[in-house]
């Protein structure tokens, strides 16, 4: 049986494919010419897209450290992440932030407020988002502390713990009491949500509260979107003090807008690298365009 | 004197974070960056078996405690269970990301077997050649021998497929690490990375930085 592949439903922009591999193999097994979009394999062992998804990152802000009030007595745990200190009522301890919904779950413990979440500390930031002369900044994240590792040896394994430098969620004290009070934390949407939805009855004024969160929330995402604007095939766009779930809501938006702008400019970028490259070899005015040849043919 | 000296030292340096703090934070960020980088990045070997040994300990002890109905333990027992889980998810969901990696582009990392485990390995080889016996099966073999090959090279276009080493990623940098280059469309720029910066670059530009541990992905 002869098989006749139609030339023009295959050839790609490149003029380099040779006809005679139109017959191959690659056809089946390659994103060029078959997947709608290169940019995303979806396999079977995780269907999901590259980045955390909204619940993966409330998973993973789960694991910040707050305040609970004990109510009833538990010996300290040896957990998995690390030893939890005895809780006596009624003095404070810092514990993960599944254990502290779990224990509020029970009616064990109350969660204390991080200072961040209180209706003074949420106006003063909300003021500050909405100030005409902050449009481009968000407001400043938590203080970080001054690094305390440096970078691996040649030796070292990926991930050793002597160059393993702390980060959300485990920056020290981030919702704790003792945390910040003008300043939210990069998990702020989220923990202040699991508060606001489990432990509404530690709040002063928790209605307050979560409209406060809502208009925070709102502006802080129209400033991401009027950052579009200036999305970038070459990237490096900076975004400091942004949180992890805007992040998660407009990750989706934003590596798609930069990988399609990469690629079509992937042409000029390349002739531009060629041209770089033929310059440095042979010297700065070697490449074989000429500037004066509109003025010959005068 | 020198008690006094240690003493003091003791007071004011901060305590060390336990080392399963420590594992977990590295196997957390382990996990993010695999989630979201497009290439699969070194094994961590030792971090890896800590803690599936430590997983297994922690199942061991579940089941003792399983064993005295006391109600105060009772409620141990479901603190216990409730960060097992968690920690198993993170694994699980750590080396689905990897295999869901090497499934797409099986050919590339069969070159590449340092970035893989032993077991992952394995995997790889049935993996590969479950996939060329079914291709040889159901179509391959009725082509023309010269053009059976899965991984040719020849004519400048390689058939074997590279994961795409320019997407874009958002990453944090936790060290000031100096220049990155960057390609921007008419020139090429350098840009300075430092402590608290939240960027998207692309992936090429900070492979090395994620993979010293001087920017993380998130």
């Amino acid at each position: 049986m002869e098989v006749k592949w139609p030339a023009s439903a295959w050839l790609g922009a490149s003029d380099r494919v040779n006809l005679a591999r139109l017959h191959r193999i690659r056809l089946f097994a390659s994103s060029t010419y078959i997947t709608p979009s290169d940019a995303q394999r979806y396999a079977m062992a995780l269907p999901l897209p590259p980045g955390l998804t909204p619940s993966e990152v409330g998973f993973l802000c789960e694991m910040e450290q707050v305040t609970i009030i004990p109510r009833q007595r538990l010996d300290g745990l040896e957990l998995l992440g690390g030893p939890t200190e005895t809780l006596r009522p009624p003095f404070p301890v810092p514990l993960p932030l599944w254990l502290a919904l779990l224990l509020k779950k029970q009616k064990r413990a109350d969660i204390s407020p991080p200072p961040w979440l209180s209706v003074e500390a949420l106006t003063q930031i909300l003021d500050f988002e909405m100030d005409e002369r902050t449009a481009e900044l968000f407001s400043p994240s938590q203080d970080l502390p001054a690094p305390t590792t440096t970078a691996p040896l040649d030796g070292d394994p990926y991930l050793a713990h002597d160059a393993l430098e702390l980060s959300p969620p485990f920056l020290k004290d981030a919702a704790t009491s003792r945390a910040q009070k003008d300043a939210l934390p990069y998990h702020w949407n989220e923990l202040g949500h699991l508060l606001l939805t489990h432990a509404a009855d530690n709040f002063v004024e928790p209605d307050m509260v979560r409209k406060l969160l809502r208009d925070l929330r709102e502006v802080r995402m129209s400033k991401l979107r009027k950052g579009f604007k200036v999305l970038d095939a070459g990237a490096g766009t900076q975004m400091n003090n942004v949180g992890g779930m805007e992040i998660a809501e407009v990750r989706g938006f934003v590596v798609g807008v930069v990988d399609g702008l990469r690629k079509l400019n992937r042409s000029r970028e390349e002739s531009r690298k060629e041209r770089d490259d033929e310059e440095r070899e042979n010297g700065i005015g070697s490449s074989s365009y000429r500037d004066d040849e509109d003025e010959d043919m005068l | 004197m020198d008690d006094d000296i240690a003493d003091i030292l003791a007071s004011v340096s901060a305590p060390a974070l336990p080392v399963r703090t420590l594992d977990l934070q590295a196997l957390t960020r382990a996990w993010v960056n695999e989630r979201t980088a497009p290439e699969l990045l070194p094994y961590p070997t030792d971090l890896v078996d800590r803690v599936m040994e430590r997983i297994g300990k922690q199942i061991s002890t579940i089941e003792e405690m399983s064993g005295t109905m006391d109600p105060q333990a009772n409620f141990t027992l479901v603190i216990l269970q409730t960060e097992l889980e968690r920690f198993k998810f993170l694994v699980r969901s750590f080396l689905r990301a990897r295999i869901a990696k090497i499934d797409t582009y099986t050919l590339h990392y069969a070159t590449l077997p340092s970035q893989l485990s032993p077991l992952e390995r394995q995997y790889l080889q049935s993996h590969q050649s479950l996939i060329s016996t079914h291709y040889s099966t159901s179509f391959l073999s009725t082509f023309p021998t010269s053009l059976q090959k899965l991984d040719d090279t020849a004519g400048g276009i390689s058939m074997v497929d590279k994961p795409d080493e320019d997407a874009a990623v958002f990453c944090r940098v936790l060290r000031d690490t100096g220049n990155v280059e960057i390609q921007g469309i008419s020139e090429v720029a350098e840009i300075e990375m430092k402590r608290g910066d939240v960027r998207v670059l692309r992936w090429s530009a900070v492979k090395e930085a994620v993979e010293r541990g001087d920017v993380e992905l998130i």
